[in-house]
């Protein structure tokens, strides 16, 4: 699956970057340690394989990451939202599945999309899904869904997937999305037909270990990209 | 535990273990394979109905006839739908088809398989929630039918192995059963020979006892040669050969005390006349020479007319006593012949050889025998060059004068039933090692001994029926006594193949007194019969009887592989412990008797003894046990 967008997403600004940077050395130097905000993710492991897969570079970005969720912990769920889809949306380069991994479609996981700063629609979708989650958002609450993006005024139409926050089942999700910036309720994006979602209800459960060891997880891909996420250090 | 159930244990454990463990392998294998297909199923096919409800209208009919589509075309268990809010919209169930599989099969494999869910989207909101599980009963049927696959291939696997297995135990335990019965030969001191199994480890040791029992055969060979070579230098006249005066005197005496059939017989005596004259004529080795080939001359008579002695009584006279021989007529026509041939051969010599001969019987004196021998001598010397003489003893008090009449009396007698005497067989604490049990049977009213009837029922060839009569009466005897019995056999029985099942029979019917029974058999005979012998000792043997040789001098280690027999006894002739106080060398063939019997754990018994100083040296000597007219038991 691939999403054109209109304008490639914009690098992160080296001077945010710099200022993330300081901002943790500072930190670490006034001896603030970042409180494990959940046991659902294994830093150190994290970031073991971050350091062995994407070096210093991606190490960084990792950092930045767990200061995101450090500072959104327990924060109002409209920011926690809004600093999300703009965290990604500004650092990861859209960028066709082909191009960086060589293949069609690869779902890659939140480490391997922080690593690379690039990423296809999918992966956008899953750091936003997998970051909301360690924030403490209910799982069922966040569903991925398949789109048909309409995109500039012509009828080319794209297949794309965005995440939705469901407040109750039932009611109109707010989009988090890489074309459109902005989170904006489900009924207000007219350029985005809705065709069909899932979330990791009954796919999620279990141990690690049972669910690396069970053969079919790697069939689905969804079920890949979970249990690669699991050997990654995310549970 | 013998070490076959050891086995059987092993196989049937590993059998077990074999068919236990597949069958749970491959059933927790299968259950495992069958859960995650019947979760993919679910998962799957949740997702591709909610794929489809969320592109279609949401009105119920569509749905209902799309749950109701797939419900009645699949293999389900339930599809439900609930809306957003949990409600149940649309339901269909289905029961589970578990027919004629057993309830606790189901119970132990019980799949545990989370059903299928999928989210129907409408727009961009959720229409509601899809819940979907497949029919999996027919797993259970399936995995019941794959686990009887497994046991009847199992049961057949075991029935194949165990076939083999007891091919197996078979090959095994046949040689083990032929080493432990040889062990215990061996240990029985019956030192046999095996044949070699070819399992290795019993080959060797197999071939070690067969090294062992042909090591014992090769030195009960040697010592016993070694012995037969000093009785030989002791009892034997060195140039001729033939048995010394003492010697034959001794043995003379034992056949006239006999209580067997040895006890009337033919005596016969040669002699050389002129003997001093010859020997200046033709000069000492040639004298020696014609001396020798006289014995030799009678040394054959011997054999073919019994089992007699030939024995050179001083420089010019040659005895023969031959033992159960009767025709002194044909005898006595048979010597004249051979002493006439031997003349004729060296008619340098001018031989002069008269001969008399006399029956002998119970009850006569040695003395009075050789008087009458050399007087009727004389008288033969003056007939003619090779005169000879038949001296007529008056039989005395003969019982019956025919055959006919000696057979009818025995034959009534035998239907009366046989008496038994008793005499002792003491071991050096004076204790009863058996009783000697010579028969007496009723004739011409009166119990005669054994040795006035022994001689014509022998002739008469009734031996085995006498023989018979006497074990049931001995196993009678030892059943009212408790005392141990010795009991004769006779030569002629010992062939009567019919004598020997009817006497395993009788010792068959009382099994508790077999222990106490004693036979023997002479030396000689074993010698001449060693088959039946041996039969006889294996039959015998098995019930618990103990057998012996009788009448032994040093040639039972002639006797055919007598080694591997279990003899328990050795009754020694009284002709070798006759007069051994002063007489070193016979003391030490004595000695040697008894060594070599007792490393093959043969008691020896000295027959003949006639004094209680000489049951005494007998002892010093080494004897277990001694019998004769000087042992009688104490109190």
């Amino acid at each position: 699956m691939s999403a054109m967008p209109a304008q490639p997403p914009p690098l992160i600004g080296r001077r945010r970057f710099l200022a993330g940077l300081g901002g943790l050395l500072l930190a670490a130097g006034l001896g603030i340690s970042a409180p494990r905000l959940h046991a659902g993710i294994d830093r150190a492991r994290l970031r073991d394989s971050m350091r062995r897969l994407y070096g210093s570079r991606g190490l960084s970005t990792l950092e930045e990451w767990f200061d995101l969720l450090d500072r959104l912990d327990g924060a109002d769920l409209n920011v926690q939202l809004r600093d999300v889809n703009d965290f990604f949306n500004r650092r990861v380069r859209w960028l066709d599945d082909i191009d960086i991994w060589g293949q069609e479609d690869y779902w890659a996981t939140p480490l391997e999309t922080m690593g690379k700063r690039e990423g296809d629609c999918e992966d956008y979708s899953i750091a936003k899904y997998v970051t909301l989650k360690e924030l403490g958002v209910p799982g069922d609450r966040l569903r991925m869904i398949y789109v048909k993006a309409r995109l500039g005024r012509g009828n080319l139409t794209q297949a794309h997937m965005v995440l939705g926050y469901y407040e109750t089942p039932s009611a109109d999700p707010r989009i988090l999305d890489n074309l459109v910036k902005s989170i904006r309720p489900g009924s207000q994006r007219t350029d985005l037909d809705p065709v069909f979602s899932f979330n990791s209800t009954g796919l999620w459960t279990g141990s690690s270990t049972q669910s690396q060891a069970d053969p079919v997880a790697r069939l689905s891909r969804w079920r890949n990209a979970i249990s690669r996420m699991q050997e990654h250090g995310f549970v | 535990m013998s070490l076959i159930k050891q086995l059987w244990l092993t196989i049937v454990v590993v059998l077990l273990l074999a068919f236990v463990g597949s069958l749970a392998v491959s059933v927790s294998t299968s259950r495992h394979y069958i859960e995650q297909e019947v979760r993919i199923k679910n998962s799957d096919n949740a997702n591709a109905l909610a794929l489809s409800m969320s592109q279609l209208e949401k009105d119920p009919v569509t749905l209902e006839l799309l749950i109701a589509a797939q419900f009645d075309t699949g293999h389900y268990r339930r599809i439900e739908l609930r809306d957003a809010e949990g409600d149940t919209i649309e339901q269909r169930e289905a029961g589970e088809h578990i027919e004629d599989v057993p309830g606790w099969f189901v119970d132990l494999i019980r799949f545990e398989v989370p059903a299928g869910e999928a989210v129907i989207q409408d727009g961009w909101r959720q229409f509601g929630t899809l819940t979907l599980e497949s029919q999996h009963s027919y797993a259970y049927r399936s995995l019941w039918q794959n686990t009887l696959n497994l046991a009847g291939w199992f049961a057949v696997a075991g029935l194949i192995s165990l076939l083999l297995a007891v091919w197996i135990v078979r090959t095994v335990r046949r040689p083990l059963d032929h080493v432990v019965s040889q062990a215990e030969a061996i240990g029985e001191r019956r030192f046999v020979t095996s044949p070699e199994p070819r399992t290795l480890e019993l080959r060797q040791v197999v071939q070690a006892m067969n090294r062992l029992s042909s090591a014992v055969s090769t030195m009960l060979g040697q010592e016993s040669e070694k012995l037969d070579q000093l009785r030989r230098r002791l009892e034997h006249d060195p140039v001729t050969n033939a048995l010394q005066r003492e010697p034959f005197l001794a043995r003379l005496e034992g056949h006239l005390h006999s209580d067997g059939d040895d006890a009337s017989g033919v005596l016969a005596l040669v002699r050389v006349a002129d003997m001093a004259q010859l020997n200046q004529q033709l000069g000492h080795p040639t004298t020696d020479a014609l001396l020798a080939a006289l014995v030799n001359e009678l040394e054959q008579l011997n054999t073919l007319n019994g089992d007699g002695r030939v024995a050179r009584l001083n420089g010019s006279d040659f005895a023969l006593v031959l033992p159960r021989a009767h025709d002194l007529e044909a005898l006595g026509d048979e010597l004249k012949q051979r002493l006439r041939d031997l003349a004729s051969r060296h008619p340098e010599a001018a031989l002069t050889l008269p001969s008399a001969l006399v029956e002998y019987a119970p009850g006569m004196t040695r003395q009075t025998l050789l008087a009458s021998l050399d007087g009727a001598l004389a008288s033969a010397e003056d007939r003619d060059e090779h005169g000879q003489v038949i001296v007529e003893s008056a039989e005395q008090d003969a019982l019956f004068t025919s055959h006919a009449e000696w057979r009818s009396a025995l034959e009534a007698a035998l239907l009366d039933g046989v008496q038994l005497a008793h005499y002792p067989v003491l071991n050096r604490q004076g204790e009863l090692l058996h009783h000697e049990v010579p028969s007496r049977l009723h004739l011409a009213g009166e119990w005669r001994p054994a040795g006035r009837f022994l001689p014509w029922v022998s002739r008469l060839e009734m031996a085995p029926a006498l023989d018979l009569a006497v074990v049931s009466a001995a196993l009678e005897d030892t059943a009212a006594s408790g005392q141990a019995v010795g009991i004769n056999l006779s030569p002629r029985s010992l062939r009567d193949g019919h004598f020997v099942s009817e006497l395993i029979a009788r010792l068959r019917a009382r099994p508790e007194l077999a222990p106490r029974l004693w036979f023997e058999v002479p030396e000689l005979i074993a010698m001449h019969n060693p088959e039946g012998f041996r039969s006889l000792c294996r039959e015998l043997h098995s019930l618990g009887c103990r057998m012996g040789l009788e009448h032994v001098t040093t040639r039972f280690g002639e006797i055919d592989s007598v080694h591997d027999l279990g003899l328990a006894y050795l009754k020694v002739d009284g002709s070798l412990s006759h007069e051994i106080e002063g007489n070193p060398d016979r003391q030490s063939l004595l000695r040697g008797i008894n060594t070599l019997a007792h490393s093959l754990g043969i008691l020896t018994i000295a027959e003949g003894v006639r004094r209680q100083e000489q049951a005494e040296l007998l002892f010093q000597l080494g004897m277990d046990g001694v019998t004769g007219p000087g042992v009688r038991q104490e109190g």
